[in-house]
Protein backbone atom coordinates (compact mmCIF):
# COMPACT_ATOMS: atom_id res chain seq x y z
CA UNK A 1 0.00 0.00 0.00
CA UNK A 2 0.98 3.72 -0.48
CA UNK A 3 2.09 6.12 1.99
CA UNK A 4 -0.78 6.53 4.59
CA UNK A 5 -2.12 10.54 4.63
CA UNK A 6 -4.30 9.76 7.76
CA UNK A 7 -3.80 6.83 10.44
CA UNK A 8 -6.35 6.51 13.14
CA UNK A 9 -4.82 4.54 15.62
CA UNK A 10 -6.51 2.38 18.64
CA UNK A 11 -8.93 5.92 19.04
CA UNK A 12 -11.95 5.77 21.69
CA UNK A 13 -14.50 9.01 21.35
CA UNK A 14 -17.37 9.72 23.23
CA UNK A 15 -19.69 12.46 24.28
CA UNK A 16 -18.52 13.25 28.24
CA UNK A 17 -18.64 9.91 29.69
CA UNK A 18 -20.84 8.10 26.58
CA UNK A 19 -18.16 6.03 24.92
CA UNK A 20 -19.23 6.52 20.85
CA UNK A 21 -16.11 4.92 19.24
CA UNK A 22 -14.11 1.64 20.66
CA UNK A 23 -10.75 0.85 20.03
CA UNK A 24 -10.54 2.12 16.48
CA UNK A 25 -8.57 1.93 13.82
CA UNK A 26 -8.25 3.12 10.06
CA UNK A 27 -5.97 4.53 7.51
CA UNK A 28 -6.38 6.59 4.18
CA UNK A 29 -3.62 6.02 1.71
CA UNK A 30 -2.21 9.25 0.17
CA UNK A 31 -4.63 9.37 -3.24
CA UNK A 32 -6.70 6.81 -2.24
CA UNK A 33 -10.86 6.84 -2.14
CA UNK A 34 -11.32 5.14 0.74
CA UNK A 35 -15.62 4.32 1.67
CA UNK A 36 -16.32 4.17 5.56
CA UNK A 37 -19.92 2.47 5.32
CA UNK A 38 -22.47 1.43 8.08
CA UNK A 39 -25.69 2.01 9.82
CA UNK A 40 -27.46 5.12 11.24
CA UNK A 41 -25.59 5.64 14.85
CA UNK A 42 -22.85 3.20 14.35
CA UNK A 43 -20.40 6.10 15.05
CA UNK A 44 -19.40 7.15 11.86
CA UNK A 45 -19.80 11.33 11.90
CA UNK A 46 -18.40 10.87 15.19
CA UNK A 47 -15.31 9.66 14.21
CA UNK A 48 -15.21 12.11 11.61
CA UNK A 49 -15.74 14.79 14.23
CA UNK A 50 -12.79 14.06 16.34
CA UNK A 51 -10.16 13.84 13.20
CA UNK A 52 -11.16 17.41 12.16
CA UNK A 53 -10.80 18.29 15.52
CA UNK A 54 -14.56 19.04 17.17
CA UNK A 55 -14.33 16.02 19.63
CA UNK A 56 -10.54 15.38 21.41
CA UNK A 57 -10.57 11.25 21.71
CA UNK A 58 -9.83 9.93 24.83
CA UNK A 59 -7.19 7.11 23.79
CA UNK A 60 -5.55 6.57 20.56
CA UNK A 61 -3.63 8.52 18.21
CA UNK A 62 -4.90 10.31 15.03
CA UNK A 63 -1.62 11.27 12.90
CA UNK A 64 -1.94 12.92 9.32
CA UNK A 65 0.28 13.67 7.12
CA UNK A 66 3.16 12.53 9.51
CA UNK A 67 2.03 15.10 12.66
CA UNK A 68 -0.24 13.87 15.69
CA UNK A 69 -3.10 15.78 15.36
CA UNK A 70 -5.36 14.28 17.74
CA UNK A 71 -5.36 17.06 20.54
CA UNK A 72 -5.05 19.29 17.81
CA UNK A 73 -7.43 23.23 17.19
CA UNK A 74 -9.78 22.47 14.47
CA UNK A 75 -8.10 25.74 12.50
CA UNK A 76 -4.90 24.16 12.93
CA UNK A 77 -6.31 20.54 11.55
CA UNK A 78 -7.90 22.43 8.64
CA UNK A 79 -3.97 24.79 7.97
CA UNK A 80 -2.63 21.27 7.94
CA UNK A 81 -5.04 20.31 4.71
CA UNK A 82 -7.74 18.31 6.23
CA UNK A 83 -10.57 19.73 4.94
CA UNK A 84 -14.37 18.16 6.57
CA UNK A 85 -17.46 19.02 4.12
CA UNK A 86 -20.19 18.27 7.39
CA UNK A 87 -23.26 16.46 7.23
CA UNK A 88 -26.45 18.80 6.76
CA UNK A 89 -24.77 21.47 4.17
CA UNK A 90 -23.27 23.31 6.93
CA UNK A 91 -23.02 26.63 5.10
CA UNK A 92 -23.37 30.75 6.04
CA UNK A 93 -26.66 30.95 4.72
CA UNK A 94 -27.22 34.37 5.14
CA UNK A 95 -23.75 35.20 3.15
CA UNK A 96 -23.91 34.98 -0.71
CA UNK A 97 -22.22 32.01 -2.80
CA UNK A 98 -19.28 34.27 -3.81
CA UNK A 99 -18.59 34.92 0.04
CA UNK A 100 -18.52 31.90 1.36
CA UNK A 101 -16.21 30.55 -1.17
CA UNK A 102 -14.15 33.60 -0.04
CA UNK A 103 -14.73 32.19 3.51
CA UNK A 104 -13.04 29.27 1.93
CA UNK A 105 -9.69 30.70 1.61
CA UNK A 106 -10.05 32.12 5.05
CA UNK A 107 -6.47 31.93 6.89
CA UNK A 108 -4.98 31.58 3.45
CA UNK A 109 -2.06 33.63 2.14
CA UNK A 110 -3.12 32.84 -1.67
CA UNK A 111 -2.38 35.88 -4.04
CA UNK A 112 -5.05 37.39 -6.30
CA UNK A 113 -4.34 35.29 -9.08
CA UNK A 114 -4.00 31.86 -6.95
CA UNK A 115 -7.48 32.74 -5.51
CA UNK A 116 -8.77 33.38 -8.67
CA UNK A 117 -7.47 30.26 -10.06
CA UNK A 118 -9.28 28.24 -7.11
CA UNK A 119 -12.50 29.96 -7.43
CA UNK A 120 -12.56 29.35 -11.52
CA UNK A 121 -11.17 26.00 -10.96
CA UNK A 122 -14.75 25.29 -8.53
CA UNK A 123 -17.18 26.96 -11.09
CA UNK A 124 -15.62 25.01 -14.18
CA UNK A 125 -16.29 21.71 -11.53
CA UNK A 126 -19.94 23.67 -10.46
CA UNK A 127 -20.71 25.98 -13.33
CA UNK A 128 -24.53 26.73 -11.28
CA UNK A 129 -22.44 27.94 -8.51
CA UNK A 130 -20.68 30.78 -11.04
CA UNK A 131 -24.55 31.35 -12.28
CA UNK A 132 -25.48 32.09 -8.67
CA UNK A 133 -22.90 33.84 -7.44
CA UNK A 134 -24.56 36.71 -6.05
CA UNK A 135 -27.13 34.58 -4.50
CA UNK A 136 -27.01 33.86 -0.70
CA UNK A 137 -25.86 30.50 0.11
CA UNK A 138 -29.70 29.70 1.97
CA UNK A 139 -31.87 30.60 -1.48
CA UNK A 140 -30.09 27.69 -3.39
CA UNK A 141 -31.27 24.40 -3.55
CA UNK A 142 -29.98 21.46 -1.67
CA UNK A 143 -27.95 20.03 -4.18
CA UNK A 144 -26.66 23.05 -4.45
CA UNK A 145 -25.86 23.46 -1.41
CA UNK A 146 -24.37 20.34 -1.67
CA UNK A 147 -21.79 21.73 -4.56
CA UNK A 148 -21.17 25.00 -2.65
CA UNK A 149 -20.48 23.27 0.85
CA UNK A 150 -17.66 20.97 -1.64
CA UNK A 151 -16.46 23.87 -3.66
CA UNK A 152 -15.65 26.03 -0.22
CA UNK A 153 -13.48 23.26 0.70
CA UNK A 154 -11.82 22.97 -2.06
CA UNK A 155 -10.82 26.39 -1.86
CA UNK A 156 -8.21 25.31 0.02
CA UNK A 157 -6.73 22.74 -2.28
CA UNK A 158 -6.61 20.02 0.78
CA UNK A 159 -4.48 17.10 0.81
CA UNK A 160 -7.57 14.99 2.47
CA UNK A 161 -11.34 15.85 2.12
CA UNK A 162 -13.71 13.62 4.59
CA UNK A 163 -17.65 13.95 3.19
CA UNK A 164 -20.07 13.36 5.22
CA UNK A 165 -23.42 11.93 4.00
CA UNK A 166 -23.03 14.53 0.74
CA UNK A 167 -26.08 12.82 -1.08
CA UNK A 168 -28.41 12.94 1.74
CA UNK A 169 -32.03 14.55 0.97
CA UNK A 170 -30.88 15.23 -2.63
CA UNK A 171 -32.75 13.93 -5.38
CA UNK A 172 -31.73 11.31 -7.48
CA UNK A 173 -30.22 13.87 -10.72
CA UNK A 174 -28.34 15.48 -7.80
CA UNK A 175 -27.00 12.76 -6.47
CA UNK A 176 -25.66 11.75 -10.09
CA UNK A 177 -24.04 15.17 -9.92
CA UNK A 178 -22.72 14.85 -6.59
CA UNK A 179 -21.17 11.22 -7.27
CA UNK A 180 -19.37 12.81 -10.88
CA UNK A 181 -17.90 15.76 -8.75
CA UNK A 182 -16.32 13.10 -6.68
CA UNK A 183 -15.05 11.21 -9.93
CA UNK A 184 -13.67 14.39 -11.11
CA UNK A 185 -11.73 15.40 -7.46
CA UNK A 186 -10.77 11.73 -7.73
CA UNK A 187 -9.20 12.04 -11.26
CA UNK A 188 -7.77 15.08 -9.53
CA UNK A 189 -5.63 13.21 -7.02
CA UNK A 190 -7.69 14.66 -4.18
CA UNK A 191 -7.70 12.05 -1.41
CA UNK A 192 -11.55 11.32 -0.29
CA UNK A 193 -12.51 9.83 3.23
CA UNK A 194 -16.59 9.13 2.11
CA UNK A 195 -18.99 8.73 4.67
CA UNK A 196 -22.15 7.35 2.18
CA UNK A 197 -25.82 6.28 3.22
CA UNK A 198 -25.99 4.90 -0.48
CA UNK A 199 -23.82 1.98 -0.08
CA UNK A 200 -23.34 0.74 -3.42
CA UNK A 201 -22.27 3.52 -4.89
CA UNK A 202 -20.27 4.68 -2.64
CA UNK A 203 -18.01 1.33 -2.94
CA UNK A 204 -18.35 1.49 -6.54
CA UNK A 205 -16.57 4.57 -6.72
CA UNK A 206 -14.00 3.79 -3.61
CA UNK A 207 -10.57 1.97 -3.22
CA UNK A 208 -10.72 0.75 -0.17
CA UNK A 209 -13.64 0.46 2.24
CA UNK A 210 -14.10 0.27 6.30
CA UNK A 211 -17.34 -1.53 7.81
CA UNK A 212 -18.48 -0.03 11.05
CA UNK A 213 -20.87 -1.50 13.32
CA UNK A 214 -21.89 -0.32 17.16
CA UNK A 215 -18.25 1.80 17.52
CA UNK A 216 -16.37 -0.34 15.80
CA UNK A 217 -14.72 -1.72 12.54
CA UNK A 218 -16.06 -5.05 11.51
CA UNK A 219 -14.18 -5.40 8.48
CA UNK A 220 -12.48 -3.50 6.10
CA UNK A 221 -10.48 -4.14 2.70
CA UNK A 222 -10.56 -3.96 -1.35
CA UNK A 223 -14.52 -1.88 -2.11
CA UNK A 224 -15.08 -4.77 -4.75
CA UNK A 225 -14.27 -7.23 -1.50
CA UNK A 226 -15.96 -5.39 0.80
CA UNK A 227 -19.24 -5.36 -1.42
CA UNK A 228 -19.70 -8.83 -1.77
CA UNK A 229 -18.86 -9.49 2.04
CA UNK A 230 -21.05 -11.15 4.66
CA UNK A 231 -20.12 -8.58 7.00
CA UNK A 232 -21.60 -5.39 5.09
CA UNK A 233 -24.86 -7.48 5.16
CA UNK A 234 -24.31 -8.08 8.67
CA UNK A 235 -23.76 -4.29 9.64
CA UNK A 236 -27.13 -3.71 7.45
CA UNK A 237 -29.36 -6.38 8.79
CA UNK A 238 -28.31 -6.52 12.46
CA UNK A 239 -30.43 -5.40 14.76
CA UNK B 1 -41.93 71.95 21.76
CA UNK B 2 -39.54 73.22 19.21
CA UNK B 3 -36.06 72.76 17.07
CA UNK B 4 -33.80 72.46 19.91
CA UNK B 5 -35.86 69.47 21.26
CA UNK B 6 -35.04 67.56 18.04
CA UNK B 7 -31.16 68.69 18.08
CA UNK B 8 -31.16 67.75 21.53
CA UNK B 9 -32.96 64.33 20.54
CA UNK B 10 -30.37 64.02 17.67
CA UNK B 11 -26.79 64.99 19.72
CA UNK B 12 -28.30 62.28 22.34
CA UNK B 13 -29.14 59.51 20.40
CA UNK B 14 -25.95 59.34 18.26
CA UNK B 15 -24.70 58.28 21.59
CA UNK B 16 -26.65 56.09 22.30
CA UNK B 17 -26.24 54.85 18.31
CA UNK B 18 -22.39 54.92 19.65
CA UNK B 19 -23.14 53.07 22.33
CA UNK B 20 -25.62 50.35 20.94
CA UNK B 21 -22.53 49.49 18.16
CA UNK B 22 -19.76 49.00 20.48
CA UNK B 23 -22.71 46.43 21.85
CA UNK B 24 -22.75 44.50 18.60
CA UNK B 25 -19.62 44.42 17.88
CA UNK B 26 -18.71 42.35 20.93
CA UNK B 27 -21.67 40.30 20.51
CA UNK B 28 -21.64 38.88 17.09
CA UNK B 29 -18.53 36.59 17.29
CA UNK B 30 -19.06 35.83 20.90
CA UNK B 31 -22.82 35.95 21.53
CA UNK B 32 -22.01 37.92 24.95
CA UNK B 33 -23.23 41.18 26.19
CA UNK B 34 -20.76 43.25 27.45
CA UNK B 35 -22.46 44.63 30.95
CA UNK B 36 -19.18 46.92 31.68
CA UNK B 37 -19.50 48.42 28.06
CA UNK B 38 -20.71 51.68 29.69
CA UNK B 39 -18.26 51.55 31.89
CA UNK B 40 -15.75 51.28 29.21
CA UNK B 41 -17.24 54.56 27.46
CA UNK B 42 -16.83 56.45 30.84
CA UNK B 43 -12.85 55.64 30.82
CA UNK B 44 -13.13 56.53 27.33
CA UNK B 45 -13.92 59.75 28.82
CA UNK B 46 -12.06 59.97 31.68
CA UNK B 47 -8.46 58.93 30.54
CA UNK B 48 -8.85 61.67 27.57
CA UNK B 49 -9.70 64.39 30.13
CA UNK B 50 -7.01 63.52 31.69
CA UNK B 51 -4.42 62.88 28.69
CA UNK B 52 -5.80 66.38 27.36
CA UNK B 53 -6.22 68.80 30.44
CA UNK B 54 -3.50 67.17 33.41
CA UNK B 55 -0.70 66.16 30.03
CA UNK B 56 -1.24 68.48 27.71
CA UNK B 57 -1.80 66.00 25.07
CA UNK B 58 -3.23 67.53 21.51
CA UNK B 59 -6.75 67.29 20.88
CA UNK B 60 -5.85 63.94 18.64
CA UNK B 61 -3.19 62.21 21.03
CA UNK B 62 -4.99 62.29 23.76
CA UNK B 63 -7.69 60.63 21.65
CA UNK B 64 -5.49 58.06 20.63
CA UNK B 65 -4.63 57.40 24.10
CA UNK B 66 -8.02 56.60 25.24
CA UNK B 67 -8.66 54.74 22.27
CA UNK B 68 -5.60 52.25 23.24
CA UNK B 69 -6.19 52.25 26.68
CA UNK B 70 -9.28 51.36 26.73
CA UNK B 71 -9.00 48.90 23.59
CA UNK B 72 -6.41 47.21 25.88
CA UNK B 73 -8.77 47.03 28.80
CA UNK B 74 -11.61 45.08 26.46
CA UNK B 75 -8.73 42.80 25.68
CA UNK B 76 -7.51 41.94 29.13
CA UNK B 77 -12.00 42.03 30.26
CA UNK B 78 -12.23 39.10 27.27
CA UNK B 79 -9.11 37.31 28.41
CA UNK B 80 -10.03 37.26 32.16
CA UNK B 81 -13.70 37.88 32.43
CA UNK B 82 -15.04 36.15 28.97
CA UNK B 83 -12.81 33.61 27.46
CA UNK B 84 -12.41 31.45 30.81
CA UNK B 85 -16.20 31.49 30.73
CA UNK B 86 -17.05 30.38 27.44
CA UNK B 87 -13.86 27.73 27.11
CA UNK B 88 -16.50 25.65 29.62
CA UNK B 89 -19.01 25.79 27.18
CA UNK B 90 -20.61 27.94 24.98
CA UNK B 91 -23.61 28.27 25.96
CA UNK B 92 -22.52 29.05 29.84
CA UNK B 93 -24.08 32.25 30.90
CA UNK B 94 -21.68 32.95 33.26
CA UNK B 95 -20.28 35.88 31.57
CA UNK B 96 -23.56 37.78 32.90
CA UNK B 97 -21.81 38.08 36.50
CA UNK B 98 -18.36 38.44 35.07
CA UNK B 99 -18.88 41.32 32.87
CA UNK B 100 -20.84 42.82 35.69
CA UNK B 101 -18.26 42.39 38.29
CA UNK B 102 -15.80 44.23 35.51
CA UNK B 103 -17.81 47.54 35.07
CA UNK B 104 -18.66 47.40 38.99
CA UNK B 105 -14.25 46.96 39.16
CA UNK B 106 -13.78 49.59 36.76
CA UNK B 107 -16.70 52.07 38.20
CA UNK B 108 -15.09 51.70 41.87
CA UNK B 109 -11.20 52.28 40.55
CA UNK B 110 -12.15 55.63 38.76
CA UNK B 111 -14.58 56.67 41.50
CA UNK B 112 -10.97 56.29 43.45
CA UNK B 113 -8.49 57.77 40.94
CA UNK B 114 -10.78 60.62 39.38
CA UNK B 115 -12.96 61.79 42.24
CA UNK B 116 -16.26 62.58 42.27
CA UNK B 117 -16.35 65.60 40.22
CA UNK B 118 -17.38 65.98 36.73
CA UNK B 119 -14.11 66.91 34.52
CA UNK B 120 -14.91 69.60 31.86
CA UNK B 121 -13.76 68.67 28.23
CA UNK B 122 -12.93 70.71 25.46
CA UNK B 123 -14.17 69.95 22.22
CA UNK B 124 -11.68 69.42 19.38
CA UNK B 125 -9.88 72.85 17.52
CA UNK B 126 -12.21 74.40 15.21
CA UNK B 127 -15.53 72.96 17.10
CA UNK B 128 -17.06 74.97 19.66
CA UNK B 129 -19.81 73.68 22.17
CA UNK B 130 -20.72 77.98 22.28
CA UNK B 131 -24.50 77.60 20.74
CA UNK B 132 -25.05 79.54 17.06
CA UNK B 133 -27.99 80.73 16.42
CA UNK B 134 -28.68 79.33 12.82
CA UNK B 135 -31.41 80.20 11.46
CA UNK B 136 -33.33 80.43 14.69
CA UNK B 137 -32.05 76.85 15.65
CA UNK B 138 -30.02 76.97 18.79
CA UNK B 139 -27.11 74.58 17.56
CA UNK B 140 -23.33 74.81 17.84
CA UNK B 141 -20.51 72.93 15.55
CA UNK B 142 -20.30 70.70 17.62
CA UNK B 143 -23.18 68.89 18.00
CA UNK B 144 -22.96 68.77 13.98
CA UNK B 145 -20.06 67.34 13.96
CA UNK B 146 -21.07 64.78 16.45
CA UNK B 147 -24.06 63.56 14.07
CA UNK B 148 -22.01 63.42 11.32
CA UNK B 149 -18.74 61.93 13.23
CA UNK B 150 -21.75 58.85 13.95
CA UNK B 151 -22.82 58.19 10.91
CA UNK B 152 -19.51 58.11 9.33
CA UNK B 153 -18.41 55.23 11.97
CA UNK B 154 -21.30 53.67 11.73
CA UNK B 155 -20.79 53.09 7.86
CA UNK B 156 -17.29 52.56 8.76
CA UNK B 157 -17.80 49.64 11.06
CA UNK B 158 -19.99 48.28 8.25
CA UNK B 159 -17.10 48.13 5.97
CA UNK B 160 -15.05 46.51 8.36
CA UNK B 161 -17.85 43.66 7.83
CA UNK B 162 -17.16 43.65 4.22
CA UNK B 163 -13.46 42.30 4.73
CA UNK B 164 -12.52 38.33 4.85
CA UNK B 165 -12.48 38.88 8.50
CA UNK B 166 -15.69 41.01 8.82
CA UNK B 167 -17.18 38.35 6.84
CA UNK B 168 -15.74 35.40 9.05
CA UNK B 169 -17.32 37.17 12.35
CA UNK B 170 -20.56 37.05 10.67
CA UNK B 171 -19.81 33.48 9.83
CA UNK B 172 -19.06 32.59 13.12
CA UNK B 173 -22.14 34.59 14.67
CA UNK B 174 -24.21 32.21 12.36
CA UNK B 175 -22.73 29.05 12.56
CA UNK B 176 -19.98 28.48 14.83
CA UNK B 177 -18.86 24.95 14.00
CA UNK B 178 -19.09 25.52 10.23
CA UNK B 179 -16.56 28.32 11.04
CA UNK B 180 -14.23 26.14 12.91
CA UNK B 181 -14.35 23.77 9.94
CA UNK B 182 -13.41 26.35 7.46
CA UNK B 183 -10.18 27.53 9.49
CA UNK B 184 -11.71 29.94 11.41
CA UNK B 185 -10.47 30.75 14.78
CA UNK B 186 -13.13 32.01 16.97
CA UNK B 187 -10.98 32.58 19.81
CA UNK B 188 -9.12 35.17 17.94
CA UNK B 189 -11.74 36.95 16.44
CA UNK B 190 -13.17 37.03 19.34
CA UNK B 191 -9.79 38.75 21.27
CA UNK B 192 -10.40 41.50 18.61
CA UNK B 193 -13.20 42.14 18.63
CA UNK B 194 -13.35 42.80 22.30
CA UNK B 195 -10.32 45.01 21.22
CA UNK B 196 -11.87 46.77 18.68
CA UNK B 197 -15.46 46.91 20.58
CA UNK B 198 -12.99 48.48 23.66
CA UNK B 199 -11.66 51.14 21.45
CA UNK B 200 -15.00 51.93 19.86
CA UNK B 201 -16.75 52.62 23.37
CA UNK B 202 -13.76 54.93 24.28
CA UNK B 203 -14.22 56.34 20.97
CA UNK B 204 -17.77 56.83 22.77
CA UNK B 205 -16.46 58.34 25.46
CA UNK B 206 -14.44 61.11 24.23
CA UNK B 207 -16.82 62.41 21.70
CA UNK B 208 -19.69 62.45 24.69
CA UNK B 209 -17.07 64.56 26.93
CA UNK B 210 -17.55 67.86 25.91
CA UNK B 211 -21.61 67.58 26.04
CA UNK B 212 -22.23 65.48 29.00
CA UNK B 213 -18.91 66.00 31.08
CA UNK B 214 -16.52 63.38 32.26
CA UNK B 215 -17.74 61.30 34.98
CA UNK B 216 -18.42 58.57 36.93
CA UNK B 217 -21.93 59.21 36.37
CA UNK B 218 -21.71 58.67 32.68
CA UNK B 219 -21.41 54.64 32.69
CA UNK B 220 -24.98 53.66 34.01
CA UNK B 221 -27.03 55.95 31.97
CA UNK B 222 -25.40 55.37 28.42
CA UNK B 223 -25.27 51.54 29.24
CA UNK B 224 -28.66 51.32 29.54
CA UNK B 225 -29.56 53.50 26.55
CA UNK B 226 -27.37 51.78 24.17
CA UNK B 227 -28.71 48.56 25.05
CA UNK B 228 -31.99 49.52 24.55
CA UNK B 229 -30.77 50.81 21.44
CA UNK B 230 -29.22 47.66 20.28
CA UNK B 231 -32.26 45.79 21.44
CA UNK B 232 -34.90 47.86 19.85
CA UNK B 233 -32.77 48.12 16.49
CA UNK B 234 -32.19 44.04 16.58
CA UNK B 235 -28.74 42.36 18.30
CA UNK B 236 -26.33 42.19 15.92
CA UNK B 237 -27.62 44.57 13.47
CA UNK B 238 -25.72 48.10 13.00
CA UNK B 239 -27.77 49.99 10.76
CA UNK B 240 -30.72 48.97 12.76
CA UNK B 241 -28.81 50.14 16.34
CA UNK B 242 -28.40 53.73 14.04
CA UNK B 243 -31.96 54.36 13.50
CA UNK B 244 -32.99 52.91 17.06
CA UNK B 245 -30.35 55.14 18.68
CA UNK B 246 -32.15 58.00 17.33
CA UNK B 247 -35.85 57.17 17.76
CA UNK B 248 -34.83 56.91 21.28
CA UNK B 249 -32.79 60.11 21.56
CA UNK B 250 -35.74 61.70 19.97
CA UNK B 251 -38.58 60.30 22.44
CA UNK B 252 -36.35 61.28 25.17
CA UNK B 253 -36.28 64.68 24.15
CA UNK B 254 -39.49 64.76 23.16
CA UNK B 255 -41.04 63.18 26.67
CA UNK B 256 -38.90 65.92 28.47
CA UNK B 257 -39.96 68.75 26.85
CA UNK B 258 -43.64 67.42 26.44
CA UNK B 259 -44.05 65.90 29.84
CA UNK B 260 -41.50 67.17 32.21
CA UNK B 261 -38.06 66.80 32.36
CA UNK B 262 -38.85 64.25 35.15
CA UNK B 263 -40.68 61.47 33.02
CA UNK B 264 -37.76 61.19 30.22
CA UNK B 265 -36.63 57.90 31.20
CA UNK B 266 -40.31 56.27 31.78
CA UNK B 267 -40.88 57.39 28.05
CA UNK B 268 -38.11 55.53 26.53
CA UNK B 269 -38.87 52.86 28.26
CA UNK B 270 -42.41 52.51 28.11
CA UNK B 271 -41.41 53.12 24.32
CA UNK B 272 -38.81 50.02 24.76
CA UNK B 273 -40.79 47.76 26.21
CA UNK B 274 -43.69 48.42 23.76
CA UNK B 275 -41.65 47.87 20.74
CA UNK B 276 -39.93 44.60 21.81
CA UNK B 277 -43.46 43.04 22.48
CA UNK B 278 -44.80 43.89 19.59
CA UNK B 279 -41.04 42.69 17.94
CA UNK B 280 -39.33 40.43 20.10
CA UNK B 281 -36.37 40.75 18.10
CA UNK B 282 -36.22 44.31 17.19
CA UNK B 283 -37.05 46.93 14.19
CA UNK B 284 -35.05 45.07 11.88
CA UNK B 285 -35.89 41.02 12.37
CA UNK B 286 -33.31 38.71 13.61
CA UNK B 287 -30.11 39.15 13.65
CA UNK B 288 -29.33 36.03 11.38
CA UNK B 289 -32.36 34.62 9.31
CA UNK B 290 -32.17 30.78 8.84
CA UNK B 291 -33.68 29.25 5.69
CA UNK B 292 -33.69 25.42 6.04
Amino acid sequence: MADKLLSVETVDVGYGHVGVIENLSLAVPKGAVVALVGRNGAGKSTLLRAVSGLLTPSKGRIVFDGRDIGRAKPHAIVDAGLLHVAEGRRLFRSQTVDDNLELGAYGTSLSKADFAGRVERVHELFPILKEKRHDLAGALSGGQQQMLAIAQAMMRDPKLLMLDEPSLGLSPLLVDQVFAAILSLRGSGTTILLVEQLVERALEIADAAYVMQNGRVIANGPAAEIAKSEALKTAYMAV
Amino acid sequence: MDIDTLVRGLVNGSLYALVAVSFNILYRPTNVFNFAQGELVMLGAMVFASASTLMGLPWIGALAVALVAVGILGLIEERIAVAPVLAKSQHNTGWVITTLAVSLIISNLVGRVWGPDPIMVEPPPLLSTQTLDWTGIQINSYQIALIIVTFVMVLAIERVYRTRHGKAVLATAEDREAALLRGIDPAKLSRWSFFLGGAFAGLTGVLAAPILYASTALGPSLLLKGFAAAAVGSIGNNRGALIAGYLIGLTEAIGASVLSPGYQEAVIFVLVLTLLLLKPHGLFGRPFTRTV
